[in-house]
């Protein structure tokens, strides 16, 4: 057994606003004390546990926000989820997480690797982690919290180890550290030198529990962590913002966080709303279609761009929050040996259903389209507008313009002739055509019903015209398409 | 020196003769006009480049240049993009010139920013087999961004533009005025191409959807008396 303890410092900060860049010092507060606070407030003079009022005297910038138990573990929840994808044995802690990983060391080439890449993950996501390994749970945390970075592989080693670090790691609750610390004990090993009876003596059975532990002298179960099959995070900006980097910026950090849980999961999604939270004003929410499912955070990104660039938000943005409810079980796909290959008929499915989408996003959904034909004679209602690659085949008529109006336009009669720019001359014989007067035309300038004799027309510049002429009163002449 | 040495000499592909078109340069896909390939080199529209129609045609046949193309490319398995066309294109009239129909891709847009951007996409996006665009008022700093795009998607990419452009600088490997000549015919000046100049123009009679010219018809009359 490995275990590798990751604590998330300064957690309750870290879970609200993951990482993002930001001018202002901050602070979390909890009955009106500071519990969490980032480097900027730090060199301000805030400390922990300072009362709100001096922390504000110190430094009138900083920017406080109440803490939130429930916004923390829903990001604990994703920082699992992106952990899964190194392990299945994935433990909660309140401000971190225990990974067992011995059986994944290997997949990963050594410890070195395995963190590398969990860092950089966890990093996508806007976590920062310091951490340490030991045999069991609870010394891994001991260490991660006193001497981050130690790794310690046998059980031999955990006594020497667990020694030097002070009595706080071991989070025996504030009211028995302070009794201890009394007593003149000062780190984790002065604890374990004592006599168990005289640690009872000082109410602090629960402290050599804890101890026999971490050092693997009493069984320690964890729960594990399962990932719940959907997704629904949030994240808030620091002050309230307008600019699009910005808003793509943090909405990376959960695009990339649920990624990594849908990849681990073996999952995609096809859909997902993107909801941008505002002070005042309802939230504008975004929907955000791949056509196939994927868990491609650049792609899910860059939708997000064209749908920003589209809409104007009618005001700053303060929160951002993901949601995918409905998860799609996506098997694992084998590449050849040498990794590249012709692209398969699905990654070319999904080579156009992203790029629909992508279209989509920025121009309009009406403005991607296919053509269908329809089985009608009247050429304006001879072809609708069809989802792309879904359209009707079409069988080809000779004599046909290859650009149609959209509707057909009326045309100038000068001595009998019809007129363009100057005479048109038609050209072979008439083609009749009569349809539609099965249609009710109630509502609409052009009756239904087609009675109209069609001819190819050379115009002044000698270009081609199809043109038609009303089989009956008043005998207009109209213009339909163009043989171009 | 022999005659065969000297024929085996001049074919080699490192020497080149001032009155060639270039011949190694990128793939091409044939026009379907023989006329036409004979003048491009390659012997058709690069792959991998980006051509220019030049036009101010509207019912001439241009469109109808390019259809061999787009319907050989629709065969393939992937879209034919038609971005911004003028019209709503004819799906009887494209299915008669041997286009696969449900695989094209209309796209519509706007400004000169949005069209090259959709361009840009299709060419990228892998699902795309021909690309085909109608651009005005374009700076070249976007066609520029268009030929970056299209050289590495490596697909044919024609683009329609008004012909008073024709003045203004472009990167395209390939730039075709096309102009109205005697009728069914157009007339192709070819006013860049890799290599050597071309100083004629090409006559191509496209006579789009017209099997029955006017002197036909007056042939067919005393037919039609005698049936009478």
């Amino acid at each position: 057994m490995l275990w590798l303890a990751l604590v998330f410092p300064e957690w309750p900060l870290q879970a609200r606003f993951r990482a993002q860049a930001h001018t202002q010092p901050l602070a979390v507060a909890a009955k009106q004390r500071v519990v969490a606070l980032d480097a900027a407030a730090l060199a301000q003079g805030v400390r922990h546990g300072q009362r709100m009022a001096d922390a504000l005297a110190l430094a009138p910038e900083l920017l406080t926000r109440p803490r939130d138990s429930a916004v923390e573990a829903s990001a604990l929840k994703d920082a699992a989820g992106c952990a899964l994808h190194f392990t299945p044995h994935v433990a909660l802690e309140t401000d971190g997480l225990l990974l067992e990983i011995a059986g994944s060391i290997r997949l990963f080439g050594g410890l070195d690797g395995l963190l590398r890449v969990l860092r950089s993950a966890l990093a996508a996501a806007g976590f920062h982690a310091l951490s340490a390994c030991a045999p069991t749970p609870r010394a891994a945390r001991w260490l991660a919290l006193g001497t981050p970075g130690r790794t310690i592989g046998s059980p031999g080693a955990l006594p020497a180890a667990l020694n030097a670090l002070p009595l706080e790691v071991t989070e025996a609750g504030e009211a028995r550290l302070a009794t201890l610390r009394e007593a003149g004990l000062r780190s984790v090993g002065d604890a374990m030198k004592l006599p168990r009876d005289a640690l009872a003596l000082r109410d602090a059975q629960a402290l050599r529990r804890l101890i026999d532990q971490a050092l693997g002298q009493t069984a320690d179960p964890r729960p594990f962590f399962s990932l719940p099959p959907e997704i629904d995070s949030r994240l808030e900006l620091p002050v309230p913002r307008h600019d699009v980097d910005v808003l793509l910026f943090a909405a990376s950090r959960l695009f990339n966080s649920a990624c990594t849980q849908l990849a681990a999961a073996y999952a995609g999604i096809a859909e997902c709303q993107l909801e941008l939270q505002h002070e005042h004003t309802a939230p504008t929410r975004l929907v955000l279609r791949t056509g196939t499912p994927t868990h491609d955070a650049r792609l899910l990104a860059s939708l997000t761009r064209e749908h920003l660039a589209r809409i104007t938000l009618p005001e700053a943005v303060t929160a951002l929050r993901l949601r995918a409810p409905d998860w799609i079980e996506q098997p694992g796909r084998s590449r050849d040996l040498f990794g590249t290959q012709a692209p398969s008929p699905q990654d070319r499915q999904e080579a156009r259903d992203v790029l629909v989408e992508r279209l989509r996003a920025r121009l309009g959904h009406d403005a991607v389209y296919g053509l269908s034909a329809r089985g009608d004679h009247r050429p304006e209602r001879a072809q609708q507008r069809d989802e792309p690659g879904r359209a009707q085949p079409a069988t080809g008529k000779p004599q046909r313009p290859l650009w149609l109006l959209p509707e057909p336009e009326l045309l100038a009669e000068r001595d009998g002739q019809p007129w363009r720019n100057g005479p048109l001359h038609c050209l072979g014989r008439a083609e009749r055509i009569e349809a539609g007067w099965w249609d009710d035309a109630a509502g609409s300038d052009h009756p239904a019903e087609a009675l109209r004799d069609y001819y190819i027309a050379v115009g002044p510049r000698q270009e081609k015209l199809w043109i038609y002429r009303e089989h009956r009163a008043p005998y207009r002449w109209y213009l339909q398409g163009l043989f171009a | 020196m022999s005659a065969s040495s000297l024929h085996t000499l001049l074919h080699r592909p490192d020497v080149w003769r001032a009155n060639d078109t270039a011949v190694d340069t990128c793939p091409t896909v044939s026009t379907g006009h023989p006329a036409l390939d004979a003048e491009l080199p390659g012997g058709g529209w690069p792959i991998g480049d980006m051509s220019e129609v030049l036009t101010d045609c509207c019912g001439h046949g241009e469109v109808s240049l390019l259809l061999p193309m787009l319907a050989q490319a629709s065969q393939a398995d992937g879209w034919v993009a038609w971005v911004a066309p003028p019209w709503y294109p004819n799906v009887s009239a494209l299915a008669a010139a041997g286009l696969c129909t449900p695989r094209m891709l209309v796209i519509q847009a706007v400004s000169a920013g949005e069209r090259v951007w959709a361009l840009r996409h299709a060419l990228n996006s892998g699902a795309c087999s021909a690309v085909t665009g109608w651009l005005d008022r374009v700076d070249t700093a976007l066609l520029r961004r268009l030929q970056l795009a299209v050289r590495e998607a490596a697909l044919p990419l024609v683009l329609f533009r008004p012909a008073s452009d024709a003045h203004m600088a472009s990167p395209a490997a390939l730039r075709l005025q096309v102009s109205v000549a005697a009728e069914g015919e157009v007339r192709v000046d070819i006013l860049k191409r890799r290599g050597r100049p071309a100083n004629r123009p090409v006559h191509l009679g496209t006579r789009p959807g017209i099997p029955v010219r006017r002197a036909d018809i007056l042939r067919r009359r005393p037919a039609l008396a005698l049936v009478g």
